[in-house]
């Protein structure tokens, strides 16, 4: 029930909803209890022949009244509880939402979407059931339940009333230790569903392998397995699930023989009249219900306390990088100091960046070249301020990056991922990511020296195309472009490229290179690339391994060198020179 | 998720007739299922009318003769058994047939799915597909599991409860007949409006998980722009949306579903004592008539709830069931080899003879193209992208249909090859290769079990994947997760060719990747490349020229045209489109 009190902000919050509900709830509770009562009256009236159309009239008319308060009462308390928990699932899922928006990366390098997806959906609505179904559960089971065996005790029989509800127990044990079987079984089949799902996926992606090695027979025989699996853990669920209905069947049949048995020696006893034994077997009738609710309790309580446990302890979480305290609120401008001495990142052992010291003059273009770990990525992540927690310096126009507003400092960086990212709305809307209200000219404009433009034209609708599930599935170049048009919509006063020319053809890169360079004539680039053209225009180049700087200069000095870069710049030509003694190069 | 397909009562009922045809496999155990269905409605029906006679014939005159009593007590137990023991066997049974039913539909659609062309997955997304073979098939399974037994429960319940009714009285039970258009009014009403609002609250629901889905997958974009602001502001609308859509459902359920019914069933039963009351006026009335009749009333109610609560599941199954049915029925279909294809795949020489081809019908993407590879050449493919290399591919793969021109191996037209033939003897080594959820070994050998262990290392090394592979810790056993994202691109690449190799083609296929290869592996690459051709009849897809500089011929495409065509020493001293290429690549027109 512990889930019950961390909710009490929310119960406080929507008091009146939750008052009023449980009010008419238990109105409503005690008006259910007319209609057997009526039933036994007139059913005694007819055999003591002393029913007059009068009487009759009567009853009829509390009866029909009671059934439309009834309904409205149904009415008023489901919108009131049922909605309330509705409004707390909308409430938490805001929660959560504005929290992730705040979780640096390092948040979301430890954890995967799917499961915070699993919190912001499944977690969500064990919490909204609890809220919900939980307290309807609650409130309905002790005051229905309360009042029937009241009216049962009090106004037939309380001997009666006992020996009717002794089975009952036996149907709350067994109805909940079904529901926990029974969600155990059913992860179980949820797993070998999504295991199917996966498998499926993976077939579909792989279609082309599958065909060009023929083995669609095959693959057809391992679905068969899969989904043979599904059903197996299904039929375990199944087995479980069936046994509700005759459980509460067989033990209700029970009660219904003990009252009979019992209620016919107190009609001999002369304790009870024929119509009190109607009525009462009615109220157990409207037992079923309640009874069933408190198993059903338990499950709902139990599963929301995992739930809101794990809600609560992700928005527990404190956004690891956060501005200080009188912040500088302006954008930075000016050199870039790298002073370096060390970087980790969060959960690995090794160092990603170590002694890391250069300087990057305003306006110029700076490239980084290195293998796939030798701390490209690692250079530009902190230098957008994604890790706080390296030792040294970053001085942005002589100030630490630190001391800047962190919007402020992104405000100035334009970047350009490396794994492209791009949301499913339109190509327009993608480029003008940053300001949706942009001029469509400007749009355009970023969208040609992206080298975008014309394979955005040639899609049916133009900019105004959708992109991802629903709409086109752009290739990777492309998207890279589009990442670029994106960044240069903004022009922004440091421009991040992280790989991002690697799915460009040679004469499409050049082209970009050069609208580049027209464009950002007095900005400041960061180029990382696995391809030396893409940074040998560079006025620095820093060549990277293990974290740290082995090599720095221009293209020029480096080739000079003779060093790293030059036997990259061969590897990558070789066969070329030797063969054709191109010996144009140097 | 796909915008409500409005699909008219006729196609509704198609797809019902359909859906239903899947049962008559399972005749039999279908109609066990019926049987034991029909039983539990029997004991559920009878058990009243049993405690009505007890009631009438041994309470009200206060008569308690033994023997006669014990009877109907073990009749009435004996009817709450098998009622117990029917119900239990009948809801395994209808899950059971559903399972099956379902697991039918599934593999149908997977081997559909399977012989589908390329064309089709290329214009449609993987995730479509795949929520056809699994959340709309378990959405179908919903109707079998929960629909249609409680349909079936309710129609032989309404009828178990009328005959009963017609036993005790039957003028009343001619009045409570009234019902019927009653209830079938509600159902119509509520019908009407709830498939209009589950299908508004289900697209708002996935709208909204899409949106808290992408907002995850794209939060580092998201915080680079300083968007944070702008797309809570559009979750926050979303999400508000969704919650009104919400509140409506819980006010619309509330007004026609359980509590309509309950006020229903008052009204039935103000009427029915106001009948007997009034009846009682001038004539004795039996009282266990009066216990029986609202008893079974409370019975006659039931059915038509639960029916109610589950018609948006059967409505969501039915369009469910036309997407997938609409899989089934797609034409887009893999080509098709001549009937009784015997050929068989000798020396390797491939011939391309004046093949145009478009993939819309309209643009041609290639034309008129024609080459030939004698047995052991190597024929490279050069062109920017969208210059018909790939389609080039995508024809000699038998991945789309061919119709003007003609391919040859070996002089025998491709399509005079049995597929299995042509599967065995050409190897493709795709740009991005696949990596199936297993481990290296398996994904070397992918489903052939006639490869042994020997076979896959043999093949690993000789595409120099070995190296590699040792250094992993578990070696050959190393787990491969989702697409091999635990290892490099040139890893994989690796891999694929080690899976090419290891079934040892006469004619080799290569697409050679764009991505950059960090410079070892590039090494081993190449140097595996060289060795996969020797022997071998080779159509390459090249990106750096450097690859295929030893190449017998060179084509170079442009706009699906042969533009120009040699070796690499004619076609530099041709001083051409070939000669600007490689200028650009070598980085002659330096930048700076």
């Amino acid at each position: 029930m512990k889930v019950l009190v961390d909710l009490g902000w929310f119960f406080k919050e929507r008091k009146k909803q939750y008052i009023i509900g449980i009010i008419t709830l238990m109105f409503v509770a005690l008006l259910q209890l007319a209609p057997p009562k009526i039933i036994g009256m007139i059913v005694d009236a007819v055999t003591k022949d002393e029913l007059t159309s009068q009487m009759l009239t009567r009853w009829m008319i509390i009866l029909a009244v009671a059934g439309l308060l009834m309904y409205g009462g149904r009415y008023l308390w489901r919108t009131m509880i049922y909605g309330s928990s509705v409004y707390l699932a909308r409430t938490l899922r805001e929660q959560l939402f504005l929290h992730f928006t705040r979780m640096s990366p390092s948040f979301y390098q430890r954890r995967r979407v799917g499961d915070l997806m699993a919190h912001a959906t499944n977690d969500i609505n064990a919490v909204q059931q609890t809220a919900g179904m939980g307290i309807l559960t609650l409130a309905d089971s002790l005051s229905t339940g309360g009042f029937v065996i009241l009216t049962m005790a009090l106004t037939i029989s309380w001997k009666l009333t006992l020996i009717a509800l002794i089975p009952i127990p036996f149907m709350v044990l067994l109805t909940s230790y079904y529901g926990r079987l029974l969600r155990k079984r059913f992860r179980i089949a949820q797993e070998a569903f999504s295991d199917l799902n996966d498998k499926t996926q993976e077939s579909i992606s792989g279609v082309k392998v599958l065909k060009t090695f023929g083995q669609q027979e095959e693959d057809i025989a391992e679905f068969t397995e899969r989904s043979k699996r599904v059903v197996a853990k299904n039929m375990r669920v199944a087995k479980i699930d069936a046994l509700f209905d005759p459980t509460i069947a067989g033990i209700f049949a029970i009660s219904y023989v003990l009252s009979f048995y019992f209620g016919t020696r107190f009609i001999l006893s002369g304790d009870l009249s024929i119509g009190d034994l109607i009525a009462f077997t009615a109220y157990l009738g409207l037992l079923t219900w309640p009874m069933l609710a408190i198993g059903f309790l338990f499950n709902i309580v139990e599963r929301g306390n995992a739930s809101y446990t794990r809600i609560l302890s992700l928005l527990a979480v404190d956004p690891e990088i956060q501005d200080e305290p009188n912040a500088i609120a302006k954008l930075p401008h000016g050199d870039i100091v790298f002073a370096v001495d060390k970087f980790t990142f969060p959960d690995d052992t090794r160092p990603s960046l170590r002694n890391l010291h250069f300087t990057l003059k305003q306006g110029e273009t700076l490239g980084i070249v290195g293998k796939t770990g030798s701390g490209k990525t690692a250079l530009l992540k902190v230098l957008m301020r994604e890790f706080d927690n390296y030792t040294g310096k970053i001085r942005y126009g002589g100030i630490p990056i630190t001391h800047y507003k962190k919007e402020c400092l992104l405000q100035a960086i334009g970047y350009v991922p490396q794994d492209h990212f791009l949301f499913s709305t339109t190509l327009a809307e993608n480029i003008a990511f940053t300001n949706p209200q942009t001029d469509p000219e400007k749009i355009v404009a970023a969208a040609k020296s992206a080298h975008i433009h014309e394979d955005i034209l040639s899609f049916s609708d133009g900019y105004e195309t959708l992109v991802g599930e629903r709409g086109v599935s752009l290739s990777g170049g492309q998207r890279q472009r589009v990442s670029i048009a994106r960044a240069l919509l903004m022009n922004p006063e440091l421009l991040l490229l992280d790989d991002s020319l690697s799915a460009v053809d040679a004469r499409t890169e050049e082209a970009i290179l050069h609208a580049l360079k027209e464009q950002r004539k007095d900005k400041t680039t960061i180029i990382t690339s696995h391809r030396l053209s893409a940074i040998q225009h560079a006025h620095q180049i820093l060549v990277m391994d293990e974290g740290e700087i082995v090599e720095i200069g221009d293209h020029e000095t480096l080739i000079k060198q003779q060093g790293i870069y030059k036997e990259m710049y061969d590897l990558q030509q070789l066969e070329s020179i030797v063969e054709q003694g191109g010996g144009t190069y140097e | 998720m796909n915008k409500q397909q409005d699909m008219s009562a006729k196609d509704q009922w198609k797809t019902f007739v359909r859906l239903a045809r899947y049962i008559l496999p399972f005749k039999g155990s279908a109609l066990l299922a019926i049987v034991l269905l029909l039983l539990t409605v029997t004991a559920t029906v009878v058990s009243p009318l049993v405690i009505q006679t007890f009631i009438d014939n041994y309470v009200v005159p206060l008569e308690f003769p033994m023997k006669p009593l014990w009877l109907l007590a073990g009749m009435y137990i004996a009817l709450q058994l098998v009622n117990m023991i029917a119900s239990y066997f009948q809801t395994l049974r209808f899950q059971k047939l559903a399972l099956a039913i379902i697991q039918q539909i599934r593999i149908d659609v997977f081997t559909k799915v399977q012989k589908l062309g390329l064309r089709y997955f290329d214009q449609t997304p993987a995730g479509g597909v795949v929520s056809r073979v699994t959340n709309d098939t378990e959405s179908i399974k919903e109707m079998f599991v929960s629909v249609a037994s409680t349909f079936l429960q309710a129609i032989f319940g309404l009828i178990g409860v009328y005959i009963a009714l017609f036993t005790l009285d039957p003028k009343l039970a001619l009045y409570t007949l009234i019902l019927l258009p009653v209830f079938l009014l509600v159902v119509a009403v509520y019908r009407h409006y709830s498939s209009e609002f589950y299908q508004d609250i289900r697209e708002r629901l996935s709208q909204l998980n899409a949106k808290i889905s992408e907002s995850l997958s794209g939060m580092g974009m998201i915080q680079a722009f300083r968007q944070e602001k702008r797309l809570s502001d559009e979750f926050i609308e979303v999400n508000e949306g969704h919650y009104r859509a919400g509140m409506r459902n819980i006010k619309f359920d509330t007004l026609l579903l359980t509590p309509l019914i309950d006020l229903l069933y008052t009204v039935a039963i103000v009427s029915v004592l106001s009948y007997f009351g009034l009846v009682s006026l001038a004539q004795p009335v039996d009282v266990g008539v009066i216990y029986a009749f609202t008893t079974l009333l409370r019975r006659l109610f039931q059915p038509v709830q639960q029916v109610m609560a589950r018609l948006s599941i059967f409505q969501q199954a039915i369009v469910s069931a036309s997407r997938v049915f609409a899989l089934i029925d797609d034409t887009e279909l893999e080509p098709t080899q001549t009937a009784n294809a015997t050929k068989k795949i000798t020396n390797g020489t491939i011939e391309f003879r004046n093949v145009t081809f478009s993939y819309d019908g309209k643009h041609d993407v290639l034309k008129d193209i024609s080459f030939k590879a004698n047995a052991g050449e190597t024929v490279a493919l050069v062109g920017h992208t969208g210059s018909g290399k790939s389609s080039i591919i995508n024809l000699f793969m038998r991945f789309y249909e061919y119709e003007r021109g003609e391919i040859l191996i070996d002089g025998v037209s491709l399509k005079d090859y049995p597929i299995e033939e042509l599967r065995a003897k050409v190897g493709l080594v795709l740009q991005d290769p696949f990596m199936f959820y297993g481990d290296i070994a398996s994904n070397i050998r992918l489903h052939n079990d006639k490869l042994t262990d020997e076979d896959i290392r043999a093949a690993a090394e000789f595409v120099q994947a070995d190296h590699f592979i040792n250094e992993l810790p578990k070696g050959y056993e190393q787990k491969v997760t989702e697409r091999g994202s635990t290892l490099s691109s040139g890893q994989r690449q690796l891999l694929a060719f080690a899976r090419t190799i290891a079934m040892n083609p006469k004619v080799l296929v290569l697409d050679e990747a764009t991505a950059n290869i960090d410079t070892e592996t590039e090494v081993a690459i190449q140097t595996s490349l060289a060795k996969m051709r020797q022997g071998r009849t080779t159509i390459a897809i090249a990106h750096r020229l450097s690859t295929i500089q030893d190449a017998e011929l060179i084509l170079v495409l442009h706009r699906g045209e042969i533009v120009e065509r040699g070796t690499h020493g004619e076609l530099l001293a041709q001083k051409g489109l070939y000669h600007t290429m490689y200028e650009l690549q070598n980085g002659k027109q330096e930048t700076t």
